[in-house]
């Protein structure tokens, strides 16, 4: 152990000392990896963790919930309290306020305020008196809301703007640190009256006897209260709603951590690089402590050492830096996360242990794992090396071809991952491929380097005369280094392309979608609340006012119920079909003409379900589809399946007839409004706007539409654009610190060439060339790379993951540019090393020995 | 402080513009070398050395000189000063009546593409280019386009042109000496600066190198300094300058 420890000062920390400025762009490429990776698991976990957070804290905890679609009857709840057991039912209305003019969505919860005792976790328990019970215009805010007694907060619910008063402020009694609660609290009749909800709960809270009865256990009492509930009517453990929706998610935080390691790929890349650098330069004088006795333990251990030291300060500052990162990073996750999932704010950012062990982990992991190989080379240097003096990398020739054997069986082994299928939900598979084909051209690399090394020689002498010829070829003579090199930047640059070439397709694809599935000249909705999976409703007598009008030949009154199918948050729609088929369009997978297949769904209890839903829950044509509606199971049979790239949970319609029968709520939540031929759209909207006064509503034509969802669209793949900048930044820090090696370790022959009548000006543009070819290296094999890449995550990962079928698209503008930039800035790497070159004394280079 | 530091960076864009040997400073009616009262101090670790110390010697076209003395008395100093690659801490060294102090890099780059030629102990041959490549070299960082020809000439004045596609990992110390013989001299160099360019080579090679220079001396008139610790070497060239501690002790004939 103290040999090793000598072993390791004398070979590793006093060397490192000696280049500072290659250490610290060691350590930070080391420590932007790790942010990454740190930033995007706090973040994720804030931005997805809080949506159950607020009624949780707020009404303790409930032991079961009974729910349905389109809600319970009140009744209900008179039924069961009636019941002879010691257990007490607590409805809930659910929904969301618009508070104007900041435009902020908050959560409302209405409750039976009066025989309710799930306020008391609250302070101050004031108790609240009949008088302003009484009054739908009372609600009770928490104090991130509002701040006094008596306040007046203006409020838009459903389709009403109105004005309200805070008759009491909620605080909560836990712990200092827990955010301040953001959320309305209403009697349960006014929250009925304000979300169009009359004689209807959305849910029954169950709260059961203390444990300690233990005649009965939680499932029997489950049992009990199940037979007292009519069909369709779902007993659930409280709390699966948050499991449900986390599993949802969890394919979208998969990703996305997935996508956060590229950088410490290119990280690990970096490692192997330096360790194995060190190890060549002192071969030397690994031979004479062999000599000396040392054991090749010994020798291992100390450049294990540098890895974990490397690896240990890039942790430490990677930790830090990522919990700066995450600071931006949770917004964008929380905006993504509500427009694609469930209404949530984000919580706080905690720097839990888990997160420690996760950076610890993935930075220590990858240090170490990435010098094993030169480590154990190192160890393999015999003590007869001491003797070999002045011996140089250069003599050291790659085994090109056993490589290029190495690569082909790679690839062989990621088309056969690509082939299998997903493991519960996840393609890990699919990952699995990803990573082969990377190590697959990895093991390329050399060769092809060495190939365009050799192909390039004669036309850059042609055109740049010494640096033209001396650049590649000395890329060709260290081939050992700058192919890792290569190999780090394209890997970056590969997931880049890929990433750009799945996101461009996929847009394009939305888009297609988007201009043939809106049809219609106008749309409108609630303006209280714009989120995943919210269906404010809005009265049934705008639609009619509006279909009355002589501008307007149709309209499509469309109502969406969240609904949760096998456990996976999904929606349940009714749309005019009749409409729909004869103004609109609907593309269906198998191809079947949107008319034919629109018209028999209104014939009887039939459903159409989108890709994603027959992916997710194995559905086909000609399956049946259960749900429980308005009391009971209905059975509807699927008879189409069709494209859709609204939500990932997915969607089943039928039409609003077969709706009608079974949930009386005739309030539709959209409306999509066809004008009647020759109409003029200016006078049409200002009609429509006049038939909606005195409603909160949102008017927006196509185009207005599809320009809102292509932001949506956008704003989810910022975060994968920025980690994917990211990785690329992590290989070019990297390679400048290689780069200022390969510098030092060429420093005679750069000497020479100073005594041969090179002027600093042509050295300095030597390096350039160097660090402009491995740009260039890069960026082809990365295209390439990339291209395969992105196959793998159109038509395998986002397959498994999300079941949508994308048409593949090269955004080649955006390729081309991304391209350029990245060969700029590998040029600009080479800027640092290059100084260093041109700052080595020639006489000392030359004549040392 | 090394002095070699203290030059003034030449700005970017005048580095690329390599300056045509016409933008060297005019040349006066004087000997091709001259070293005037030389004297160059190092700085290491906060001690002065004085490695040369008030030298003064001239050299005239095609005249062979070699430079002799213990390990550490200056030699190689001496070369370096002499080949522009360095300048002195007092005195002057002129190069075809250019004096070297104060120059810009660029400008002292220019005087060694056209006045200078080095050859080294340890040949420092690229290990990356051929024989061929590396006679080519310096025409090449000098931006001669059209070169082949006038390297495989070189070659063939140092016997070495049957090598030219071989690496010089191929070659023996001698031959390797030779081909650095042929770079040193491809551009007619009217200066040639060897630092012990026999030190690594058995006799017999050391024989035919020595052989070389003098013909190179006394065919194309080039000035020859060489650094060597070999009398018998010294005992082929014109004078033999014996350096003691920095100083000249003596100037003699063989
Ligand atoms: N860069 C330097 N920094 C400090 N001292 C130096 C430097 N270069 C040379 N010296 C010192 O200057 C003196 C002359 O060195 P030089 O290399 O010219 O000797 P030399 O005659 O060539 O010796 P050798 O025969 O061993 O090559 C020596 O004392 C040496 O230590
Ligand atoms: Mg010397």
């Amino acid at each position: 152990m103290t040999a090793a420890l000598t072993l390791f000062i004398r070979l590793i920390v006093r060397p490192l000392g000696r280049e500072p400025g290659r250490t610290a762009l060691t350590i930070f490429a080391i420590a932007l990896g790790v942010a990454v990776v740190v930033a995007i698991h706090l973040a994720g976990t804030a931005a997805t963790g809080s949506f159950q957070s607020s009624l949780e804290t707020l009404t303790g905890d409930a032991d079961l919930e009974i729910s349905t679609v389109g809600g319970l009857d009140d009744a209900l709840l008179a039924s069961l309290q009636a019941l002879p057991y010691p257990v007490r039912f607590s409805p809930r209305i659910e929904g969301f306020a618009m508070i104007e003019p900041q435009k902020v969505s908050i959560p409302v919860f209405g409750f039976d305020l009066i025989g309710d005792r799930s306020l008391e976790s609250m302070a101050p328990p004031k108790s609240f008196d009949l008088d302003s019970l009484t009054r739908h215009d009372i609600i009770w805010a928490g104090s991130g809301v509002a701040s006094e007694k008596g306040q007046q907060l203006r409020l838009t619910i459903n389709d009403q703007t109105a004005t309200y008063t805070v008759g009491g402020i909620l605080e909560t009694t836990s712990s200092q640190g827990a955010p301040r609660p953001n959320f309305i609290v209403m009697d349960i009749a006014a929250a009925q009256k304000a979300f169009s909800k009359q004689g209807r709960l959305d849910s029954i809270e169950v709260f059961l006897p203390e444990r300690d009865d233990r005649r009965r256990n939680d499932r029997d009492w489950e049992a009990l209260i199940s037979a007292a509930l009519p069909a369709g009517v779902t007993l659930k453990p409280k709390g699966s709603r948050t499991t449900e929706n986390r599993t949802m998610m969890s394919a979208f935080r998969w990703n996305i951590q997935v996508l956060s390691y590229i950088s410490l790929v290119v990280g690990a890349f970096l490692i192997y690089n330096t360790i194995a650098i060190s190890v060549v330069r002192r071969r030397g004088e690994i031979g004479v402590m062999r000599a000396l006795g040392a054991g090749r333990a010994a020798v291992t251990l100390a450049f294990l050492a540098e890895a974990a030291f490397l690896g240990a300060m890039g942790t430490a500052l990677g930790l830090l830096l990522g919990r700066i990162m995450a600071n931006g990073t949770v917004e964008m996750l929380a905006a993504t996360v509500r427009s694609l999932y469930v209404s949530s704010t984000p919580g706080e950012i905690l720097f839990t242990p888990d997160v420690v062990v996760v950076a610890v982990v993935s930075g220590m992991g990858v240090s170490l794992l990435a010098a094993l190989a030169p480590a154990s080379e190192a160890a393999r240097v015999p003590p007869s090396e001491a003797m070999a003096r002045g011996r140089h990398e250069t003599a050291a020739r790659l085994a090109t071809g056993r490589r290029l054997i190495y690569a082909g069986l790679l690839a062989v082994a990621s088309w056969g991952a690509a082939q299998l299928e997903p493991i519960g939900g996840m393609p890990l598979f699919g990952y699995l491929s990803a990573l082969l084909i990377i190590a697959a051209a990895a093991c390329a690399t050399p060769a092809i380097v060495d190939r365009l090394a050799q192909w390039l020689s004669p036309v850059l002498r042609a055109a740049f005369g010494a640096q033209g010829i001396l650049a590649p070829r000395s890329l060709s003579a260290s081939l050992a280094r700058t192919s890792v090199l290569v190999a780090a930047l394209s890997t970056a640059v590969a997931m880049l392309v890929s990433v750009a070439i799945m996101v461009g397709s996929y847009r394009d694809t939305v888009i297609v979608w988007l201009n043939e599935r809106l049809q219609a000249d106008f749309y409108i909705q609630a303006a209280g609340q714009r989120e995943a999976r919210q269906y404010p409703t809005i009265d049934p007598a705008i639609a009619d006012r509006i279909e009355a009008l002589p501008e307007v030949q149709a309209v499509d009154r469309f109502r969406g119920y969240p609904v949760y199918y096998n456990g996976r948050p999904s929606i349940l729609g009714a749309g005019q079909s009749e409409v729909l088929s004869r103004l609109g369009n609907l593309g269906f997978l198998d191809g079947s003409p949107p008319q034919q297949v629109l018209a028999k769904l209104g014939s009887s209890d039939h459903v159409i379900i989108t890709e994603t839903f027959a992916n997710h829950h194995r559905l086909n044509v000609g399956d049946t589809l259960q749900l429980p509606l308005g009391g009971q199971l209905v059975d509807l049979a699927i008879i189409g399946i069709y494209y859709d790239y609204s939500s990932e949970g997915g969607a089943a319609i039928v039409d609003r007839k077969t709706m009608l029968k079974y949930l009386s709520d005739p309030s539709p939540s959209n409306l999509a409004i066809y004008l009647a031929d020759g109409a003029n759209p200016e006078s049409a909207r200002a009609a429509i706007e006049n038939a909606t006064s005195g409603f909160s509503v949102t008017l927006a034509d196509h185009r207005t539409l599809r320009e809102r969802a292509l932001v949506v669209f956008d704003r989810t793949f910022t975060i994968t654009y920025a980690l994917e900048v990211i990785a690329i930044l992590v290989a070019i820090l990297g390679m400048a610190g290689a780069l200022v090696a390969l510098v030092i370790d060429r420093r005679r022959e750069l000497g020479v060439l100073r005594f041969l009548g090179a002027s600093a000006g042509q050295i300095r543009q030597l390096i350039l060339f160097e660090s402009g070819l491995i740009g260039l290296f890069s960026n082809t094999i990365g295209l390439a790379l990339g291209t395969v890449l992105s196959l793998i995550l159109i038509f395998v990962v986002n397959k498994q993951s999300f079941g949508w079928t994308i048409q593949f698209h090269w955004p080649i503008a955006l390729l081309l540019g991304a391209l350029t930039l990245i060969y700029v800035a590998a040029i600009l790497a080479g800027i640092y090393p290059a100084r260093v070159a041109v700052r080595l004394n020639p006489i000392e280079v030359v004549h040392e020995e | 402080m090394r002095l070699f530091q203290q030059i003034r960076p030449a700005p970017f864009d005048k580095l690329k513009a390599e300056p045509s040997p016409a933008e060297i400073p005019r040349a006066l009616p004087m000997p091709l070398l001259r070293l005037d009262n030389v004297t160059k101090h190092y700085r290491a670790d906060n001690q002065d050395v004085v490695a040369l110390d008030a030298v003064t010697l001239d050299a005239e076209p095609g005249e062979f000189l070699s430079i002799v003395g213990r390990s550490g008395c200056g030699k190689t100093t001496l070369l370096n000063l002499a080949g522009a690659m360095d300048f002195p801490s007092a005195g002057s060294v002129h190069i075809n009546g250019v004096v070297t102090s104060g120059l810009a890099d660029a400008e002292l780059t220019a005087i060694r593409r056209k006045y200078v030629g080095f050859v080294f102990q340890f040949f420092q041959l690229l290990p990356t280019l051929s024989v061929r490549e590396n006679v080519e070299l310096p025409l090449l960082l000098a931006g001669q386009t059209a070169n082949t020809q006038q390297a495989i000439e070189r070659l063939e004045w140092v016997e070495m042109a049957d090598y030219a596609k071989r690496l010089p990992h191929q070659l023996s110390g001698g031959q390797m000496q030779r081909v650095a013989i042929a770079r040193a001299l491809v551009h007619s160099p009217k200066l040639l600066l060897a630092d012990e360019p026999i030190g690594n080579l058995d006799s017999t090679s050391a024989e035919i190198v020595m052989n070389l220079l003098r013909r190179t001396a006394d065919e194309l008139k080039t000035t020859i300094l060489m650094a060597t610790h070999s009398q018998e070497a010294a005992r082929i060239t014109d004078r033999i300058v014996a350096l003691r501690d920095g100083r000249i002790e003596e100037i003699r004939r063989p």
